[in-house]
Parts: C-alpha cells; sequence; structure tokens
C-alpha cells in the first residue's frame, strides 16, 4: 500500500472540530478554508517530523523520541507550543503506566482465575497475547515499528 | 490558549481499561494499539494516521509512541493556531466567515508559517 504523503489526510471532522473549538461562537468557516486548514496540518506533519528526525540522526539513534519532537518546536519557531506539550507528555505517560498496570493485573487476575481450572475461554485469548506484546515493550518510549 | 490537559481528558475517570479491543498490530502499523487505547482521551488526532504520515520520509525507520503523540498533540495545537491567525483577517474583512484567503494572508504574513508556503492547492 503505497500512500503518497498527498494522499495522507487528517479526519475532517476532528480537524473541524479542533477549528470550531478555537474559535468564537458565531464564526464559520468555509469549505475550502477548512480543506487548506487540514493540508496545512498534514505539512506540519511532515515537516516537523524531517525536522525531529534530523535531530535523533545528530544524536546518531534510530529512533524518534519526544525530546526530538521538542527539539524540532523550537526550531520550527514554534516554542509556544512547548509548555502545553511538556503536559500533555506527562500526561500521556501516566495513562501510559496507569494502562500497563491495568492490564498486568488483568493478567494476574486472569492467572488466578484460570488455575482453578476454569474453563470459561470467552475472555479475549487475543488480549492476553496483546499484553505479551506490552510487556516486552520498553517502559520509556515504546517503540512503534515505522519500518520502511 | 489554554489547551490544559485536563480540558482535554474529559471522559474523565477512572474507567481505565475500557479498551475495548487492543487490535494487535500485525506489522501494518495501521491500527495498532495506541489508535484504539489513546485515541478517546488526550489526542483528537489519530495516531495511527498521523504514524502513517511519519513513515512517508524514508529517512524515518523507528518512532517512540511518545514522540507520534507529541507531534499529533502538536498538530492539534497548530490547527489551533492557524485558525485564530487567519480569524484576525476574515474580522479585517468584516466576515464572520473563515475564507480561503483568510488562511493565504495568515501564511504569508507569519513567519511560523512560512513552511506553508507553495505547499497548498
Amino acid at each position: 500500500m503505497a500512500e503518497k504523503p498527498e494522499d495522507l489526510n487528517l479526519p475532517n471532522a476532528v480537524i473541524t472540530r479542533i477549528i470550531k473549538e478555537a474559535l468564537p461562537d458565531g464564526v464559520n468557516v468555509s469549505k475550502e478554508a477548512r480543506r487548506a486548514i487540514s493540508q496545512a496540518a498534514s505539512v506540519f506533519v511532515l515537516y516537523a517530523t524531517s525536522c525531529a528526525n534530523n535531530f535523533a540522526m545528530k544524536a546518531k539513534r534510530k529512533t524518534l523520541n519526544a525530546g526530538d519532537v521538542m527539539s524540532a518546536m523550537e526550531e520550527m519557531e514554534f516554542e509556544r507550543f512547548l509548555q502545553p506539550l511538556r503536559e500533555a507528555l506527562e500526561a500521556y505517560k501516566k495513562g501510559q503506566k496507569g494502562k500497563k498496570e491495568a492490564s498486568e493485573q488483568k493478567r494476574k487476575d486472569k492467572e488466578k482465575k484460570n488455575s482453578p481450572g476454569e474453563n470459561d475461554k470467552s475472555r479475549d485469548e487475543e488480549e492476553d497475547e496483546h499484553m505479551d506484546d506490552e510487556q516486552e515493550g520498553e517502559n520509556e518510549g515504546e517503540e512503534e515499528d515505522v519500518e520502511n | 490558549m489554554a489547551t490544559t490537559v485536563s480540558e482535554l481528558d474529559r471522559s474523565g475517570a477512572e474507567d481505565e481499561p475500557r479498551s475495548a479491543e487492543p487490535e494487535e498490530d500485525g506489522g501494518n502499523g495501521q491500527a495498532g494499539p495506541i489508535a484504539a487505547a489513546q485515541q478517546h482521551r488526550l489526542a483528537k488526532l489519530p495516531l495511527s494516521r498521523i504514524k502513517a504520515l511519519m513513515k512517508a520520509d524514508p529517512d524515518v525507520s523507528l518512532a517512540s509512541q511518545e514522540s507520534v503523540f507529541i507531534i499529533a498533540k502538536a498538530t492539534e495545537l497548530f490547527v489551533e493556531m492557524i485558525a485564530k491567525d487567519a480569524l484576525v483577517y476574515a474580522q479585517q474583512g468584516k466576515r464572520k466567515t473563515l475564507q480561503r484567503k483568510d488562511l493565504d494572508n495568515a501564511i504569508e504574513a507569519i513567519d511560523e508559517f512560512a513552511f506553508l508556503e507553495g505547499t497548498l492547492d
């Protein structure tokens, strides 16, 4: 599935929502303006990625990390984003931690459940496999395979 | 720009694993566990789509989940910013509807948007 960058758009509904929430009530947005903003957003992602990747490469890392993105924002002159991004990242990390603990807890519960020999296989066997993967993932920045 | 985290965390609360179902990422990277799990919380834009865009860059090999999230979040901030900046031009024109030309004006006038010049249809 060879997708060209031009073909990858962000979902209109979400873009529209973000725009609406940023503007005061009573303001409308033409379809063309919305489309242009959506395109601009895609370009932004590509540009930010490229910039961030440069930092990763400079540091001889193959994996792009959050720090690289922060550096990219600075480089792109979007310093105003840094603070909100840092806060969001903190919340995200906490959320990740919570999920990991939750899935570990689930797994423990499951083991307890399975031992009495219950044949109740109904529950997500898939989930079990998935959790294996999660366990293997590194703590900090689980890597997503973005390999080309 | 009051994009506080609490504002985004609307699904409010402790209903943690509503993980309906973490789809296994079969290597395609399209709808991975990230998309399912995080989307309803802190990022409005789907991480899977963001990641797909990142993958379009041949120089990018691996990207941490966090970096994908941060780029998604930054993109959201970017959309907010450009919409507000364009609005100024609409208002100057005494309009209540944001139009394409307002975007063009903002792009031309604002340094941070210089990278957009010549990129939009």
